[in-house]
């Protein structure tokens, strides 16, 4: 049986380690005990012991790269025993795409709900005994015959076995890679009707991925099953919405000095930075520093304790193509704008492809819910929980104003805040977007504390 | 009964042919064109020629490894002769047998055989199947000295006495069985002897002299068809090559070379050429043409054979059943 | 239908054939006056005449060897040798001349005769006169192999041996000449190489041949009740074999059981398994199982004869062990 080897735990405090030497190449015989590669971390060194004797089959993590302690970063195999194709997918996936995933759980690299029925492989060493019959069900079902148990005379795999394995997939027997179906089986869709990509017609888990996107595509009569996220987001925004009593505020923020102070920086902030500052870098700079003079807004309410949180995370929306995901701007009160740019331009990356921890999810104290760039005025937000504020944008759109009886045109936006009622009264609210308001509008003040 | 002269030359004709064609295979063996093995008859040509001259066409022979002679004498055709020994799919075997296999039903040759002795109990059928289907047809058996021995030459003249069967049984002892000479190979000098204990004649001829040899057949032709029983015929005679194209200069490894030239000098063709040409002089023309249509014969079989097709490889699963 | 033994229909069909065709005529030891020592020649010489049921001297080289002559030249000879033990004495007349003239002779050598044997052990008749080795004749091209398993079957088969132009070696059974069995009264013809489904079933398949094919019956009447259902396939004809018949069943079951009194090696249970083995081996659930007479010499004395000797018993053990594998 195939044993991992991780960067094992290296201290109560420390998080990462990095591989500096690998000291055994892929495909070596390795003794149990003897030292596998070398690791850094927090500028020591250490050696790791290989725990198994077998055949270093394959490394999944190269030198000089630093990764999470409980990282799978290489596989150890028996002899003859080929490496669990999970293994060799090569999409290592970090952290976790659900919120509520307990956060204790270090973010492994490699997806470990895939293995199906995860059957011992026979005791005995050396090439897999099957029926003849057994074997071509097997092979024609794409199936591992390392993943069925044996349990005919002297252990051998019957056709039986590896008829229940393919039912036990699911699907009248859809052949599929272990990380195609551990991608189906968390966003609880079924392998039925996914076409397969890969050889002869193996469902891959880009294929489920596709799968997942059409299947939530809208259309009339048709119907969605909810999915993983769906049903997270399902509960959350019920839970927040009939928990935390909502009270809305809304007001119109004049733009354009905002959009004139952007022009104004971004080309030299570009050649700087090497980044482009969007709207939504300055509003959560500017909420950010609005929440420092209104803490309150970046309260949670834990039992009957009103709990101010003492960083200030802001996060953002982001919309993907089956849900919402809400990672938070780390500390926007203090960093400056061009850190907060690349946080955020970091983060949505991740976001949009799956790859965003769970602290950068957690962290969170307040949320920005932009819809800037739809036809919409304005809208109302409901509170993402534990967070006791959110902030709506409306779009930007031209509206005439009164200058000294001249009729003239401006930017404007309407921003809405939505807030706990059972924490946040309509003063201390309406206080916050009032100052909000103002930042926003006298860019060159407010972005002084860069 | 005195023989025409033209039997007599017919009779030439008949050993000439065989001893040019096995002349000729000496030739073509020695150069490759004829693969496997050859077992020929040179020597022993008026045995064939006397027993199968006494023959109908719908009559019976069955030969032996060493059966040109008898199948030639019997009516086989040069030409698919010649294309059966190159292996060639127009013999008369379609190149599947060979020398000694080679067989034609329709002009009653049941055979040659490789088996020695076992051309002995199928004669005995074929004899028994006249009787049954109540023909008057008969069968001569060739067989050799060395096979006298074996068991399937007790069992078939057991038999053809017992229901009295129309069977010649003709054997050809020329001294030796292989390498092993009759003196080695059985206590008995006249193997006709044993006729009497199957209950049947045994008689004893010249095996060079081809008048003698179609003399004792004739008779033992007359008994057969009149339904009184097989005959043993034992002719003496010899062969002068070695047992096989191969065997190491005529067989020196087991007889002298006096011995051969000695029965050289009895041959059969020349004693009959001698008799001829000295009651007539002028035949030696007539029969030295004879010798050059017959050359000129096998010149066309060879030529024949050499521009015939090999059997196509579907051909090897062809012909195992009905 | 009326009912007669296995001996009693081969009788009908040599009768049969007599009558029909006079070309027909029987050769062999003690098959005369005493009716051949199984019976199956029993009142022949009366009716046909000492021509044509030939009392022959012990000489299987020479009677069978008669028989080929007699074959080539227009006769259909059926010769018998008493045991099939004793066809050692006349292997060159089987093998290098019966089997092989046709071939020899291009196509021209026609051989239609029939050689009756008999196989079997159980009569204490010990190691020379209770020998099962037709797979040797299953092993030389050029000869039929018949194999008949029942009255009928017999009947059918050795009127179509006897009409048939190639050389067959029939193979009778001595426990089988007793079995009773419904037989027509009229001649037919049972036509070589198709094999016969005694009985059908979807879970194992049992390939058996003569007396096995009861044994086999039997079993799967019992299995049956257990809810395992067995298919027996006779192949009737060894040469020509049906193969697709056996591949199509084993195809349907997944399990093969060959049982086949022949020595288990180089038997026919082998040659089945082998073809199984290439050519639908990714439909065996289970591996090939042969029930087989073991290597050795038939033992006389009773309790090892009983030893060499298998039925219904072993059969139902191996189909049990087969049933294992799911």
């Amino acid at each position: 049986m195939a044993t991992e080897v991780v960067i094992p735990m290296l201290g109560v405090t420390v998080e990462t380690g990095t591989i500096v030497e690998w000291l055994k190449q892929e495909g070596d015989e390795i003794q149990k005990g003897e030292s596998i590669f070398a690791v850094e971390a927090d500028k020591v060194s250490t050696e790791v012991e290989s725990p198994a004797t077998g055949i270093l089959a394959k490394i999944l993590l190269a030198e000089n790269e630093t990764v999470p302690v409980l990282t799978v970063v290489g596989v150890i195999t028996e002899p003859g025993e080929e490496v669990p194709e999970m293994y060799l997918q090569g999409n290592i996936i970090g952290g976790s795409e659900e919120v509520d995933v307990k956060p204790d759980v270090a973010p492994a690299a490699v997806e470990k709900t895939s293995a199906p029925t995860p059957a011992p492989v026979s005791a005995s060493q050396g090439p897999i005994r099957a029926m003849p019959a057994a074997r071509k069900l097997a092979t024609d079902q794409g199936l591992d015959l390392a993943f069925v148990q044996g349990t005919g005379p002297d252990g051998v795999i019957q056709l039986k076995d590896v008829e229940n394995s393919v039912q036990q997939q699911g699907a009248s027997g859809a052949k599929a890679s272990s990380l195609a179906r551990g991608l189906a089986d968390k966003s609880g869709l079924s392998l039925e009707g996914v076409t397969g990509s890969g050889v002869r017609g193996r469902v891959m888990r880009s294929d489920v991925a596709q799968a997942l996107e059409d299947a939530s595509r809208p259309q009339l009569g048709k119907i969605i099953p909810m999915d993983n996220m769906r049903q997270v987001i399902s509960r959350r925004m019920c839970e927040s919405k009939f928990s935390a009593p909502h009270i809305y505020f809304f007001s119109d923020i004049n733009m354009d000095p905002l959009l004139a102070y952007r022009r104004q920086i971004v080309p030299e902030f570009e050649n700087t930075f090497g980044l482009r500052p969007s709207i939504n870098d300055f509003l959560i700079k500017a909420v950010a520093l609005t929440i420092l003079e209104n803490p309150l807004l970046n309260a949670t309410l834990q039992d009957n304790q009103v709990v101010i949180q003492p960083e200030i995370n802001v996060c953002l929306a982001v919309a993907l193509p089956d849900g919402l995901i809400t990672p938070a701007i780390a500390n926007a009160d203090r960093e400056g704008l061009a850190d907060v740019v690349r946080q955020r331009s970091d983060l949505v990356r991740r976001a949009k492809t799956g790859q965003l921890e769970l602290a950068e999810l957690q962290r969170g104290t307040f949320t920005i819910s932009s819809l800037a760039s739809f036809d919409v005025d304005y809208f109302t937000a409901i509170i993402n929980p534990p967070q006791s504020g959110i902030l709506s944008v409306g779009q930007t759109r031209d509206s005439l104003y009164l200058d000294n009886g001249d009729v003239k045109s401006r930017k404007v936006a309407t921003f809405g805040l939505s807030v706990d009622h059972r924490i946040i009264d309509g003063v201390v609210a309406a206080g916050f977007l009032q100052d909000l308001k103002k930042k926003l509008q006298n860019p060159g003040f407010t972005f002084l504390h860069i | 009964m005195k023989l025409k002269k033209e039997k007599l030359i017919e009779f030439y004709k008949m050993m000439q042919t065989i001893r040019l064609f096995e002349d000729r295979i000496v030739d073509l063996y020695a150069r490759g064109a004829v693969p496997g093995l050859a077992h020929l008859y040179i020597g022993e040509e008026a045995v064939a020629t006397g027993v199968c001259d006494c023959l109908r066409e719908d009559d019976y022979i069955t030969s032996t490894h060493r059966g040109h002679g008898h199948v030639i004498a019997k009516g086989a055709k040069l030409n698919p002769m010649m294309a059966e020994l190159f292996g060639k799919k127009t013999g008369y075997c379609k190149g599947k047998g060979g020398s000694m296999h080679i067989a034609d039903m329709d002009a009653g040759i049941l055979g040659a055989n490789g088996i020695a002795g076992g051309g002995l109990p199928i004669a005995t059928g074929a004899g028994w199947s006249a009787k049954w289907r109540k023909t008057d047809q008969v069968t001569a058996c060739f067989f050799g000295d060395a096979s006298s021995n074996n068991g399937t030459f007790h069992e078939s003249l057991n038999l053809a006495s017992l229901h009295k069967l129309p069977v010649i049984f003709v054997c050809e002892n020329n001294t030796y069985g292989i390498s092993v000479s009759q003196a080695k190979h059985q206590p008995i000098v006249d193997i006709a002897t044993r006729a009497t204990g199957y209950d049947m004649p045994g008689v004893i001829v010249d095996g060079n002299d081809v008048i003698a040899v179609h003399e004792v057949a004739s008779k033992a032709v007359k008994r057969a068809r009149a339904g009184e029983g097989p005959t043993l015929v034992e002719c003496k005679t010899y062969r002068w090559r070695g047992h096989h194209e191969g065997d190491p200069n005529q067989g020196e490894r087991y007889r002298t070379k006096e011995e051969i030239k000695a029965w050289k000098e009895k041959c059969p063709i020349d004693k009959l050429r001698n008799k001829l040409i000295k009651d007539d002089a002028k035949l030696k023309n007539k029969l030295a043409s004879i010798d050059k249509k017959i050359n000129k014969e096998i010149d066309e079989a060879v030529d024949y054979a050499n521009s015939c097709e090999f059997p196509s490889i579907n051909e090897m699963y062809e012909d195992i059943y009905a | 239908m009326r009912e007669i033994t296995y001996y009693e229909a081969l009788n009908e069909a040599l009768r049969s054939c007599m009558q029909e065709d006079e070309r027909v005529v029987l050769l062999g030891e003690d098959i005369g006056s005493y009716g051949g020592i199984f019976q199956v020649t029993k009142g022949l010489l009366a009716e046909f005449g000492t021509e044509r049921v030939v009392d022959t001297p012990i000489s299987e080289a020479g009677f069978v060897g008669a028989s080929i002559g007699a074959a080539l030249t227009g006769m259909r000879p059926v010769a018998e040798i008493m045991f099939i033990d004793f066809t050692t004495a006349c292997m060159d007349m089987i093998i290098n001349q019966m089997a092989k003239m046709r071939y020899m002779f291009g196509g021209k050598g026609k051989v239609p005769m029939v050689l009756r044997v008999n196989i079997g052990a159980g009569r204490g008749t010990a190691a020379q006169h209770s020998q099962s080795f037709h797979s040797l004749f299953m092993h030389i091209p050029g000869l039929v192999v018949v194999t008949p398993s029942t009255p009928y079957d017999a009947k059918g088969l050795l009127i179509e041996a006897i009409k048939d132009d190639n050389p067959v070696i029939f193979v009778e059974h001595k426990r089988l000449y007793m079995s009773k069995g419904d037989v027509p009264e009229e001649s037919y013809r049972i036509p070589f190489g198709k094999a016969d489904i005694k009985r059908e079933g979807k879970d194992v398949t049992v390939v058996a041949t003569h007396a096995l094919v009861v044994e086999a019956l039997a079993a799967a009447e019992e299995l049956s009740k257990k809810g395992i259902e067995v298919e027996v396939v006779d192949p009737m004809t060894l040469t020509p074999l049906d193969k697709e018949t056996i591949l199509n069943s084993v195809k349907k079951t997944g399990r093969l059981l060959v049982a086949d009194e022949d020595h288990k090696t180089c038997g026919v249970g082998a040659e089945i398994s082998a073809i199984v083995a290439e050519e639908c081996i990714e439909y065996l659930k289970s591996p090939i199982l042969r029930n087989c007479s073991p290597d050795t010499p038939v033992p006389f004395s009773p309790p090892l004869e009983k030893c060499f000797m298998f039925g219904k018993e072993r059969l139902t053990e191996s189909i049990n062990t087969l049933m294992t594998y799911q």
